[in-house]
Order: structure tokens, then C-alpha cells, then sequence
């Protein structure tokens, strides 16, 4: 005969183990979906809203080794940092057009632009960015000068700018131009204008 | 009492040797106080470089009391530091399927050695094999050979001339003492590098070769306590293969070395 006491604590124990095994087999299924979760995320450029606006972005010729003034029409934002994102990203579509001047690659995005007070700017760029870039001391500035300018001219109150690719500092860009540093908004426009005075 | 004397002489001895001992300590200090490259600070030292380099044949105040023969009264050779740029499994830029930055730049740096060679000056390279080196070793390397200028190359695929580049340096860091900023190490030494920059630009434009002056945000030139420039070259038009090419190479590099000759006299330099 079992004693009475062990068959209940046989019960407890089998219901316990099942309900555990419930529990790991949640958090399985949670672990499986989150990476899907991550690869939507890495789509961030959301779709263009906001006002059209005539902007003047900063565009790189490679031909010449140049940076010319352009105006364009984009739908920016009201909010400082969509505003920002939305200013480099009409700058992008530029760069990965079939007749670009300065041709990136179809995947290079700007991931987002975060605004920090007093007047800094950090550009977050993908990988894609960086691998369709052309490698070289001039090529490597013309896209630097290119995005600083724009941020600069369009929002005035930015002093210092620094780039990050997929969130993380990075050496160089392709080989060459610095990344580790911030770049002073006024030596850029120094390099603008030698660049535009070719 | 024998033995009493025997102390005194010895304990004599020991205060005669003691003495003899304090003289030489202060004759040193004295010597080196009187070196100018102890006492001034290095900022200092570094900016009169183009004029009077290290000389690293020249004996020092200290060893000059030690020596009864006089100095020999040789001309100091002026050292150049060429660097040729990446290197190893940093190819750098692949400018066509077997055509890479690396080779080039060691190609280029080379010629440019030997054209250095046949003006009087005494040219070294940062490296002069396919061999990994950081930015910080290359900079690093080249303080410690104290050059009258420092030329890091580059190539690049896209045309439109050779671009002669300054540090992108805005302000000067924090100088403390002897010690200076890294970052900015090169902040003081920009005028003279401005003034090569223009020396080797007119050379190249003399030599019927387009080149553009410039400043960049290219390491090591902001850590590098000497006259530093970099130079890229880039093939005259859409013909990535001239980069290559023996007659173009040597073209260039001549132009270099009469840029850099150009510059090394007009700052007051002996050859």
C-alpha cells in the first residue's frame, strides 16, 4: 500500500514539472520570433512625411572632385531630428540614383541622426553605406563634406558632427578619411570651399 | 695606533674618491642643463626643425668635456620620412582586379627614396615591405626619427589630378609641459606644412601634372610632431593602369623630390 502523504507529493511534483515544461517551451518560441524582430527593425528609413520643402544639400562630383550646391524638394518633418534624417536621406537618394555624381550603393542608408545639446550631430549610417563607398582620400572627404555641409547650412545652430556606422564608431570610413573623431562644422565648410573652388 | 693610521689613509681615500665622484655627477648635470634639446620644450625644438634638424652624428655638450678631440664639422644630413600608406592585409583601395593601393604606394615610395637620394638628403621609409602597420605605429615611427617632413602616399582610382593634403586640425589641445596632445600633435607644425604643401603643388604643376592642396581628416598627419603632408595620387584621366605605369610613377616622383628640395631651401636647410 502507498502512504498517502508520497502519491500527493508524486502528484505535485509531475504537475510541477509539466508546468515548467510549458513555461521553457514560451520561451523558446519567444527567443525563435525575436530575431525576425531585429532584421524588420534594420528598415529604418521610414516612408517621407511632412511638407514639401526646397532645401540646399551639398552634392559630391566625382568626375571633378567636387562639391556643388543643389536645390531640392523634399517632405521634412516638423521635429528637429526627423528634420535632420530627412535632410540626409534626400542627400541619399541622390547618391544611390542610377545617374548619381557620387555613386553609393542601393542599400546605404542613413539609420537615424540624433541631436545633442549644444549643437552636435551624430550620423548613424549602415554597413551598406560604408561598403559602397569609394576608396580614397578624396572620395572618403567629398562624402564627409557633403553630409556636414548639409546638416550646416540647413540647421545653423550645429557646431560639431559625428559619424557612427550601424551604431558604433569605426576607424575610417573606406580606408582613409578619420571617423573617430567629432568634425567642427566650420573647418568643414573651409573643405567645402575649397571643393567647390576647383 | 698602525692600525689607526691605516683607517685614516683608507677613510681618506674613500672621501678623496667620494669627491672625485661628486665632481663628475656635477660636471654631467651641468652638461646636460646646458643641451638645448633637455631644456627646450619640445614644441619648441620641433618647430625650428626644417632649419636646424636633430643631428644625430653630433656629440653631445656632456661627452664633449670627455673628449679631447674637437667636433667634427660635418653638414647634417636631413632626414625625410616617406610612408608609403596601408600595407599587409590593409590593401587599401583595390583599384582594379590587380592593381592595389599598397603596391603602388611602396612602388612610388621607393623612387621617391632614391630621387631623395640624388639631391643630398637622407630619405627612410615607414615601411619598406607588404607589412601590417597602425596609423598610431606609423606616426610613432616617424617622431621618433625627428624628420624635416613627413610624406605618407596614397592612391586613389578616381581621376582629377594629384591631391596634396594638410591635417584637418582645428584647434590645438592640451600641452602639458613636455607632453602634448596626441590628437592635435601636429596642430604647430602646420604653417611649415602649408608651406610644403604650396612648395610641392607648384613642382607638380610645373611638371605639367594637375594637383590639388587641401586639408583632410587622414591619420596619422594629426599625430606627427614634424612638417607632414600627405599625397595621393591619382591617374590624370580614367585610366586607372597609369597608376602603375613605370614612366608616370617616375614622373611623379621626381616632381616630389624637386617640390620637397624646393621646400627644405626655402626654409634654410644645408643639404
Amino acid at each position: 500500500m502507498i502512504p498517502r502523504q508520497f502519491l500527493i507529493t508524486v502528484i505535485i511534483l509531475f504537475a510541477l514539472a509539466i508546468a515548467m515544461s510549458v513555461y521553457v517551451w514560451q520561451l523558446r518560441r519567444r527567443e525563435i520570433r525575436s530575431p525576425q524582430l531585429t532584421e524588420k527593425n534594420e528598415h529604418v528609413a521610414p516612408p517621407a512625411s511632412g511638407a514639401m520643402e526646397r532645401v540646399t544639400v551639398y552634392v559630391a562630383y566625382d568626375s571633378g572632385g567636387e562639391l556643388r550646391a543643389q536645390s531640392i524638394s523634399i517632405p521634412l518633418a516638423a521635429g528637429r531630428q526627423q528634420r535632420a534624417e530627412g535632410l540626409l536621406r534626400g542627400l541619399m537618394s541622390l547618391y544611390t540614383a542610377k545617374d548619381s555624381t557620387h555613386p553609393l550603393t542601393a542599400g546605404a542608408e542613413i539609420r537615424q541622426v540624433f541631436l545633442v545639446d549644444p549643437g552636435i550631430a551624430v550620423v548613424d549610417v549602415n554597413s551598406a553605406f560604408v561598403e559602397g563607398q569609394v576608396s580614397g582620400v578624396l572620395p572618403e572627404e567629398l562624402t564627409i563634406a557633403s553630409l556636414v555641409q548639409t546638416l550646416a547650412t540647413n540647421m545653423p545652430e550645429l557646431a560639431r558632427v559625428k559619424i557612427l556606422v550601424d551604431g558604433k564608431e569605426q576607424e575610417t570610413l573606406a580606408g582613409h578619411a578619420d571617423l573617430t573623431g567629432f568634425y567642427d562644422v566650420q573647418q568643414i565648410a573651409e573643405v567645402a570651399k575649397q571643393l567647390s573652388a576647383q | 695606533m698602525h692600525s689607526n693610521s691605516v683607517g685614516r689613509d683608507s677613510f681618506a681615500r674613500y672621501q678623496l674618491a667620494a669627491s672625485a665622484g661628486i665632481l663628475v655627477l656635477a660636471l654631467s648635470l651641468i652638461g646636460a642643463q646646458s643641451s638645448p634639446q633637455s631644456t627646450a620644450p619640445q614644441g619648441q625644438t620641433q618647430s625650428q626643425v626644417p632649419a636646424a634638424a636633430p643631428q644625430s652624428g653630433q656629440p653631445s655638450p656632456a661627452s664633449q668635456t670627455a673628449q679631447v678631440a674637437p667636433p667634427v664639422a660635418t653638414p647634417p644630413k636631413l632626414l625625410i620620412m616617406i610612408d608609403p600608406a596601408h600595407g599587409g592585409t590593409e590593401s587599401g583601395a583595390v583599384l582594379n582586379p590587380t592593381i592595389l593601393e599598397k603596391d603602388i604606394t611602396l612602388a612610388l615610395a621607393r623612387r621617391l627614396r632614391l630621387d631623395l637620394g640624388t639631391r643630398g638628403f637622407i630619405a627612410e621609409l615607414v615601411r619598406d615591405s607588404d607589412v601590417n602597420l597602425s596609423t598610431d605605429d606609423r606616426a610613432a615611427k616617424a617622431n621618433a626619427a625627428h624628420p624635416v617632413l613627413y610624406v605618407c602616399l596614397h592612391a586613389t582610382s578616381e581621376s582629377g589630378g594629384t591631391g596634396i593634403y594638410t591635417a584637418m586640425l582645428a584647434e590645438n589641445g592640451e600641452t602639458n609641459g613636455p607632453f602634448i596632445d596626441w590628437n592635435t600633435a601636429q596642430f604647430s607644425f602646420l604653417p611649415a606644412s602649408r608651406t610644403a604643401q604650396h612648395e610641392i603643388s607648384e613642382a607638380m604643376q610645373k611638371s605639367g601634372m594637375p594637383a590639388r592642396s587641401l586639408s583632410a581628416p587622414l591619420r596619422p598627419l594629426a599625430n606627427v610632431t614634424s612638417p607632414a603632408l600627405a599625397i595621393e595620387l591619382a591617374p590624370t584621366k580614367a585610366d586607372v593602369s597609369l597608376l602603375s605605369a613605370s614612366d608616370f610613377q617616375q614622373n611623379v616622383s621626381t616632381a616630389l623630390a624637386n617640390g620637397i628640395a624646393q621646400f627644405l631651401s626655402a626654409s634654410g636647410a644645408p643639404r
